[in-house]
């Protein structure tokens, strides 16, 4: 059994509003009763997290700010798929960001001559900083005098909530469940040789950039990781079943998107599905079924795409739910696996809780920590009331150039209020750094309003800058702007942005 | 020139300009005369035309001392913002190369940069923006007239074309948007740079990004005007980039060598000691002056401020002449940014056209220096808030965080910083914000709206971030200043 100290030598850093005054320090391991014999060796902690996730990691932290005595159980490492897997996206977007900085350079007066990709120093400088990402986690952790747990959790029978690892059993009145999700992968019964793949995971474990890639999907993962590919210099094809990708986000976003990737080398199969995969001496053979759905005399056309090095599937992501033994507790789930929860993070079970991907709402690294952070002072600090608002959370796509989002589509908007109450602004423009490039890319933004006062209940945008850009106008948005709000901040001049704050 | 038709008076077409007939609109040539075709003048002639006012604009650019002219459309245009921000970019790119190669990037050493390819690219957009805006003026049916527009009286104005022929129009409203020049200092032959304004470290941060050396000369402090913490972070960054600063000097004379080079005496007044050196180029960015002179405005008796030189106005831009109004750079007391001078214009042929008597509101007023790294802010600086509410006043949230992109380049973060200054008290509203880092200005917008609609300290932290982006930062802030801790952001 580890001994958790019974008190903090100094208040932990962070958070103005002075909430240490009050909380307790108490005594944080006892030996379970001697009266429960089925209970020996159970470790008792205030707060257990299954998962060192986004979510998880933020609702340790500040519980164990706020005086819990807590654990986190973690089977791979920490940080999660934010810090493994969804970081590097980003600092693989800045790669390809660089790509294209690398065509304009001869435009603005730089005499850059022959240039060539090295994937492997990427990917060692990339690994080196995500090593260093995990040692950070680690050494927060140990400082907050969280105990890390290593192992897989599962879900004893025992009546009160218990889970154990390595044959170590552990429980205390509140567990959070923050597993998160994997990518989404089709067996080799529905698409034979799909195994022969890979997923989102497994394009970190690459060693070297392919040559030829086929990515299958239409949301943000296919969308980025054909952008990354494909400007680093993969020949890359992106097979959708319908004709647009991103086809939750507003119809503007989608059809721009679509038309930027096509304009930016990317081999677009539309109406298109993978019919089955073969392993050839050269590579993949990937097997392509095409069929529009307007044209319904057509028939279906049946191609390959030869001497693949890299088949990406990117359809979906599942949560990580099955192998907890949740059933033992009552945990609903919906079908997909989903752990069903109210708007306070409190599952149907008493007691046990779930944030992050695992819910299957929102599935974003600011999101799981946000909702973490609130669970922590409801459930720590007696705020009965602390919990997230999912509304008005903005997103960014890496896309290239990349996407911003808030709030309601244009579609979503009229279903909620009626289309003669929706007004819609909408502009596209070149940004002034193409101004003397030969290589061109549009910016287009879209705002949403409703009612006679026009407030904004959704802003969307694709162009260079827009990923720094979405920030400040959320925090408007949520606070209730409208249109005349928008009008009457001046600009700054010049950006992109001040295109938002002179709309017509 | 289109001839313009009205009803049954016809306009006499010609190739010089005449007395042009009255119109039917009463006893004046024009609704609205505007001297100065710039950002203000522009959109404020526009704006009137829109509204049915028969407008003319006037344009004329006084020779600098060099001999350089250029086209339509003002300082913002042909010397000011955009070909600035494009050099900026120039600038940018430079260093994007050597980060490449961190990210992967095999690229031959050395990356040369070629200023006349630049140059000549930039000055071709500039073009294209001049023929922009004549085409423009076109469309919404405002006479452009190339000529120097001067005075004669409250209703009337002469102008003198480059051949020396007069023009006289008359007006019912005269506007003056003639912005301002450089100041060249009277005492002191040559150039050097002296005295700090963002756009002296504006040029001299592109300069060397595209690999000049370059050495800033500073009478006192940098970026006068603005938050004093933010601006040591923007110059530290200068200093660590490579750009020289030469701190509390002061130019005696400058030389023209046989060599061709420029020596240039100065007196360091840490020291008390004189230095020598010798350049390839001067540049003065000692601040602006009001084009006034040439206006005639005395005669009239339009007040104007003894200090600066500029013109007197009323928060309705008005002068101390009736009918005579005046907006831009050249208004005593106004900032100097093209976004203000739209935004007044624009507003201002609103009232003249008795559409609307919405003033202009000078508050709030967002705006980012385009260093190397970039700054931008909106509201109060922290000593500006001190002073007015007590340094018990406020609480001052910040953070130092480190842009993604500078990890993998291994590229040093420190000035990358955010500070949110608000009241102590009650809600906790934002008094000002303040952040230096890569797209500041695209960073900065949507800010300055939430400020505009009021936003607190609470609206910041109840906002989900955007990751990974810099701008989550401004969301997450919680570390005070008054706590004393290390504000450095860690992890997630």
């Amino acid at each position: 059994l580890a001994l958790i100290p019974t008190c903090f030598s100094e208040p932990p850093p962070s958070l103005s509003h002075a909430l240490f005054s009050s909380f307790r320090r108490h005594a944080l391991i006892r030996r379970s009763m001697a009266s429960d014999p089925a209970a020996t060796d159970t470790t008792r902690f205030d707060f257990l997290v299954i998962g060192g996730g986004s979510g998880g990691l933020a609702g340790a932290r500040r519980a164990s700010e706020l005086g819990a005595a807590t654990a986190v159980i973690e089977s791979h490492k920490l940080g999660g798929t934010c810090v493994s897997k969804n970081f590097k996206p980003p600092v693989m977007w800045n790669a390809a960001v660089h790509a294209e900085y690398l065509h304009d350079h001869n435009d603005y007066g730089f005499d850059v001559g022959n240039v060539r990709f090295s994937w492997e120093t990427l990917k060692a400088k990339r690994d080196a900083y995500i090593g260093h990402l995990n040692r950070i986690y680690r050494s927060n952790l140990d400082k907050a005098k969280i105990q890390t747990i290593q192992g897989h959790a599962r879900f004893t029978s025992d009546p009160e909530p218990t889970v154990e690892v390595n044959g170590k059993k552990y429980t205390a009145p509140h567990i959070l469940i923050a597993t998160g999700g994997q990518p989404s992968v089709l067996c080799d019964d529905e698409v034979p040789g799909a195994s022969l793949g890979i997923t989102s995971d497994g394009f970190f474990e690459l060693e070297t950039l392919p040559k030829r890639s086929v990515i299958v999907g239409a949301g943000y993962i296919a969308v980025e990781m054909a952008g990354i590919l494909s400007t680093l210099g993969s020949k890359t094809s992106l097979v959708i079943r319908q004709t647009t990708v991103l086809r939750n986000f507003d119809s503007l976003i989608s059809t721009n998107c679509t038309k930027e990737m096509q304009n930016s080398g990317v081999d677009l199969w539309k109406n298109s599905q993978v019919k089955s995969v073969r392993k050839t001496d050269k590579g993949l053979e990937v097997t392509i079924a095409t069929k529009d759905p307007e044209k319904k005399n057509e028939e279906e056309k049946i191609r390959t795409i030869q001497e693949v090095d890299c088949l990406l599937w990117a359809i979906g992501r599942q949560p990580n739910s099955s192998g907890l033994n949740i059933g033992e507790m009552i945990v609903d789930t919906d079908e997909k696996g989903h752990i069903v929860v109210d708007e306070f993070q409190n599952t149907s079970r008493a007691g046990i809780y779930a944030v992050g991907d695992v819910c299957g709402k929102a599935l974003l690294t600011p999101v799981a920590i946000a909702a973490g952070r609130k669970l922590a002072h409801r459930l720590f600090e007696g705020k009965k009331d602390s919990k997230l608002d999912y509304s008005t959370i903005p997103t960014v796509v890496f896309s290239h150039p990349p996407i911003g989002t808030v709030g309601l589509t244009e579609d979503e908007a009229i279903k909620a209020r009626g289309k003669e109450n929706v007004k819609i602004y909408k502009t596209s423009f070149t940004p002034m750094y193409h101004a003397i490039t030969s290589r061109k890319s549009q910016c287009i933004m879209k705002l949403v309003c409703v009612g006679k006062e026009e407030k904004v209940v959704g802003l969307h945008m694709q162009g260079l800058g827009c990923d720094e850009m979405l920030q400040g106008f959320t925090v408007a948005i949520k606070m209730g702007a409208t249109k005349a709000d928008f009008d009457k901040t001046i600009a700054i001049h010049p950006t992109s942005s001040e295109e938002f704050v002179t709309m017509r | 020139m289109a001839a313009l038709w009205r009803g049954r008076h016809r306009w006499k077409r010609t190739n010089c300009l005449h007395v042009l007939t009255r119109n039917l609109t009463g006893k004046y040539d024009y609704d609205l005369v505007v001297i100065g075709g710039g950002s203000g003048g522009l959109a404020c002639s526009k704006e009137a035309a829109q509204l049915g006012q028969k407008v003319a604009v006037l344009d004329h650019v006084e020779p600098s001392v060099k001999g350089t002219k250029w086209g339509l459309g003002g300082t913002c245009v042909n010397v000011g913002c955009i070909p600035k921000k494009l050099m900026h970019q120039a600038a940018l790119l430079g260093t994007a190369v050597k980060d490449a190669k961190k990210f992967g990037w095999q690229i031959s050493e050395p990356i040369c940069h070629d200023w006349s390819t630049m140059a000549d690219a930039v000055q071709n957009h500039v073009r294209s923006l001049n023929w922009g805006h004549r085409v423009q003026l076109q469309d919404k049916k405002v006479k452009y007239l190339n000529i120097k527009g001067s005075l004669l009286d409250e209703h009337t104005v002469k102008g003198l074309t480059k051949a020396g022929k007069e023009t006289i129009l008359t007006a019912k409203n005269i506007v003056i948007a003639t912005g301002g020049r450089p100041k060249y200092p009277t005492n002191i032959p040559g150039a050097m740079e002296h005295g700090i304004t963002n756009v002296a470290l504006e040029c001299a941060g592109f300069l060397t990004g595209i690999g000049l050396d370059t050495t800033v000369m500073v009478r006192s402090i940098a970026l006068r005007g603005f938050d004093q913490q933010m601006a040591g972070l923007v110059t530290d960054y200068m200093e660590a980039y490579g750009t020289k600063f030469a701190w509390q000097c002061v130019p005696k004379r400058v030389d023209k060598l046989s060599s061709g080079v420029l020596q240039v005496t100065w007196m360091d007044n840490n020291t008390g000691n004189e230095h020598k050196d010798t350049y390839d180029s001067v540049l003065w960015a000692v601040g602006r002056a009001p084009e006034t002179k040439a206006l005639g405005l005395d005669k009239l008796g339009v007040q104007l401020d003894k200090e600066t030189g500029k013109i007197v106005v009323g928060a309705d831009e008005s002068t101390s002449v009736p009918n005579i109004y005046a907006f831009g750079d050249i208004g005593e007391g106004r900032p100097e940014l093209t976004p203000t001078a739209i935004k007044a214009g624009k507003l201002l042929a609103r009232r003249l056209a008795r559409h609307s008597a919405e003033l202009m509101n000078y508050d709030s007023v967002p705006t980012t220096v385009f260093t190397p790294l970039e700054y931008g802010c909106v509201g109060l600086s922290e000593e500006e808030a001190e002073k007015r509410l007590g340094k018990d006043g406020i609480e001052v949230y910040h953070a130092f965080y480190k842009p993604l992109e500078f990890t993998v380049a291994e590229r040093d973060a420190s000035q990358c910083y955010l500070k949110v200054i608000c009241e102590r008290d009650g809600d906790q509203k934002i008094l000002g914000l303040h952040f230096t880092g890569p797209n500041a200005g695209e960073v900065t917008q949507g800010f300055a709206l939430a400020f505009q609609c009021g936003a607190t300290y609470s609206h910041l932290l109840q906002t989900v971030g955007i990751h990974p982006t810099c701008a989550e930062e401004l969301t997450k802030v919680n570390i005070t200043k008054r706590s004393g801790l290390d504000a450095t952001v860690t992890g997630c």
